[in-house]
């Protein structure tokens, strides 16, 4: 019983693990290149409400997808625009992102549809001899093709970023945007690229959540993902393995708390350490814990960076650039 | 033909700018904002009057106002204070749920008549405010840990908590989502028994009293000159013997108390018990009212009120036209996005050069 139960909760952590991943990636494009966006929520509330309405309009599952990421990469031109071009707060261009992202698909959504519609979702696929790995493999290697792409996109990204000219490029204009400049890189446009591309990846988070997780819209159906995904990038200190780690842990924890983790520790009821795990494995309790995470991450890594000035946000996070003598 | 295009810092903000920024935004958001209406085939003109006149109509809804300015202002003091020292507190609120949730706990565990459980109850949950904004304060003064995701991340925190708290520690009636009515003991009474006043509880004054504390912490004492400099120059305030530690704990710490009290008022006054709705984004709100409300208090009331008009206009719209009141999130998005627009035009001066390729004489 505690295998299957393990096995189905595996399963469950990887399809909640993905939306993060993907955004969480997106997000780490966003941020190597220098700009915060705290929109993400806000795209992936436009994305999960677009792919349904595409989905619908066209019966194809994928150009709904497709739909979703176009759509995260035009909202989030809003954020490049105004803190790359207009040298906004990113932090205030960001929340603005996300208020303007899930007031305007609520009012769209609820406007467009007579309450919640119901739509196909991604069927899974398993993949050949792996699947066939007794209880784990059923749960792990049976998903859909959406969370197998997360999962490819996280060595991609990695390459991206590490090894091609473009991605080195935008982690430069992230650490020293005035020695990039000088070199000849416009960090105007390496900027707008990353952001981009971190729109793409949370819009198409937000179809994951409507065409895999939900099959159907409804209003604020991203729950706080995006935030999730926000810490993440922070959790993972900026680098893409830890981003697949850590998504895959707060996946685990978000289906621990839809299986109800809580009703299998009954059989520790009559223990004296029950209270405390009542406690720890109540659905709201654990809500927190992605966040709690994230907090501890970040201390951890400033007394360290205290003691042996190691350091790992991008240098220029934050700052918007603006060429000396301009 | 070559355009170049170059920015420049203003020197000085010209004054006319400093009014017609804040004109010219809101009445950019409100022509953009009239596209989604006219797509859910209403009238925006209709809409609009509804919005900003039907408020100031009725009793009740003047009285609404009132009620709803109060949290919105608390938390808007509760981000503009830190930011005065160039510190971002988002987690206005995560404050403003714990300060409920302080509130609620004093209010339906201990038992006591109403001069002693009343203060008991809007001191826990100012405390508990306090302590959501003296954290990352701490981890950033301490440990360099970025104020602007810790008090996030907190804000999150704090909204699983109080469903915890709802739900497991102190249910209320068959799984609701809030808990029991609080005692009449612990409840901020209405203002008078009839009239606009008997439609608002005694929270809203927790603004006066919080704008003029303000008000004089940073316009009147030297913590509040420091303060200013330091939000100006770390280095210049350092340089000369400011504590770097002081002023970064002590601003967020008051800040989480203001948006705490926020807390109190939409529990033990607003609501009457601690629910999971307890705030519909006010601490969001909150960061454009700081905003806005940048040059001083007086400017933050302004604001404030200015957003209250518009969420319970925006529930009238709501009422009368069957738009759904997430209208009110896109016209405060919209004002928001031309607002950061117009900082632009108030900071930068755009030059723009044409010149014409001439051709090389050999």
């Amino acid at each position: 019983m505690v295998v299957e139960t393990l096995a189905s909760l595996l399963g469950l952590a990887v399809t909640m693990g993905t939306p993060l991943l993907l955004a969480g990636l997106g997000e780490l494009i966003t941020q190597r290149s220098g700009v915060v966006n705290l929109g993400i929520e806000g795209i992936m509330a436009v994305g999960a409400l677009v792919s349904v309405m595409v989905t619908l309009a066209t019966g194809s599952l994928v150009v709904g997808f497709i739909a979703a990421v176009v759509a995260g990469v035009a909202i989030s031109l809003i954020h490049g625009v105004l803190s790359i071009s207009l040298k906004s707060d990113q932090v205030i261009s960001g929340v603005m992102l996300t208020l303007l992202g899930t007031g305007s698909a609520t009012f769209v959504g609820r406007m467009y549809f007579d309450g919640s519609p119901r739509v196909d979702t991604f069927s899974n696929v398993p993949i050949p001899v792996l699947s066939d790995v007794p209880l784990v493999g059923s749960a792990i290697f049976s998903n859909t093709a959406i969370d197998y792409l997360a999962f490819a996109l996280v060595p991609a990204v990695w390459y991206f970023l590490y090894r091609s000219n473009l991605g080195l490029e935008i982690m430069s204009v992230g650490e020293d945007p005035a020695t990039a400049d000088s070199v000849g890189i416009s960090v105007s446009a390496r900027r707008y690229l990353a952001v981009l591309i971190g729109g793409a990846f949370a819009g198409a988070a937000g179809a994951h959540i409507s065409l895999t997780v939900a099959g159907f819209w409804v209003a604020a159906s991203s729950a706080g993902r995006g935030w999730i995904a926000f810490a993440l990038v922070i959790f993972a200190q900026w680098r893409p393995l830890y981003i697949l780690l850590g998504a895959y842990v707060f996946g685990f924890i978000e289906a621990m708390i839809l299986d109800g983790i809580q009703e299998y520790l009954t059989v520790f009821a009559d223990t004296a350490a029950w209270p405390v795990m009542r406690t720890l494995s109540d659905p709201n309790f654990m809500g927190m814990y992605p966040y709690l995470a994230t907090i501890v991450i970040l201390t951890v890594v400033g007394v360290r960076a205290r003691a042996e000035e190691s350091r790992t946000a991008p240098e220029a996070l934050l700052e918007p650039y603006i060429r000396e003598g301009d | 033909m070559n355009v170049e295009t170059s920015l420049e810092y203003r020197n000085e903000t010209p004054r006319w700018l400093g009014w017609a920024v804040p004109v010219l935004t809101v009445l950019a958001a409100l022509t953009v904002g009239a596209l989604p209406i006219l797509l859910a085939q209403t009238d925006p003109i209709t809409v609009y009057l509804t919005m900003f006149l039907d408020p100031l109509t009725s009793d009740y809804r003047t009285g609404q106002i009132l009620t709803r300015a109060t949290p919105l202002i608390l938390a808007g003091l509760a981000v503009y204070l830190p930011l005065k020292a160039g510190l971002w507190n988002v987690g206005a609120e995560g404050q403003i749920y714990v300060g409920g949730i302080g509130a609620a706990v004093v209010a339906l565990t201990v038992d006591a008549g109403i001069v002693v459980l009343l203060p008991l109850t809007l001191l826990a949950g100012a405390l508990l405010g306090a302590l959501w904004g003296f954290v990352p304060g701490y981890l950033l003064a301490r440990w360099n840990a970025n104020e602007i995701v810790t008090t996030l991340m907190l804000v999150f925190v704090a909204q699983n908590l109080n469903s915890y708290m709802i739900r497991s520690v102190l249910p209320g009636p068959s799984n609701y989502p809030y808990t029991e009515t609080f005692p009449d003991t612990a409840v901020l009474p209405p203002l008078a028994e009839s009239g606009i006043l008997s439609h608002v509880h005694a929270g809203v004054l927790f603004v006066p009293i919080a704008a003029a504390a303000v008000y004089v912490i940073m316009d009147r004492t030297a913590f509040g000159f420091e303060t200013t400099v330091f939000g100006s120059s770390q280095a210049a305030a350092e340089q000369s013997g400011m504590s770097r530690f002081k002023i970064i704990v002590v601003t967020m710490t008051i800040g989480g108390l203001l948006a705490g009290a926020a807390g109190v008022s939409q529990a033990a006054g607003t609501g009457g018990r601690l629910s999971e709705a307890i705030s519909p984004g006010y601490g969001f709100t909150a960061i454009i009212i700081a905003l806005l409300g940048r040059r001083g208090v007086p400017q933050v009331l302004a604001a404030g009120a200015f957003f209250a008009l518009i969420y319970v206009g925006g529930n009238a719209v709501s009422t009368s036209t069957g738009l759904s009141t997430a209208i009110i999130d896109v016209v405060q998005a919209l004002i928001f996005l031309f607002l950061i627009t117009g900082e632009f035009f108030k900071r930068f001066t755009v030059d723009v050069r044409v010149t014409r390729d001439t051709a090389e004489v050999v």
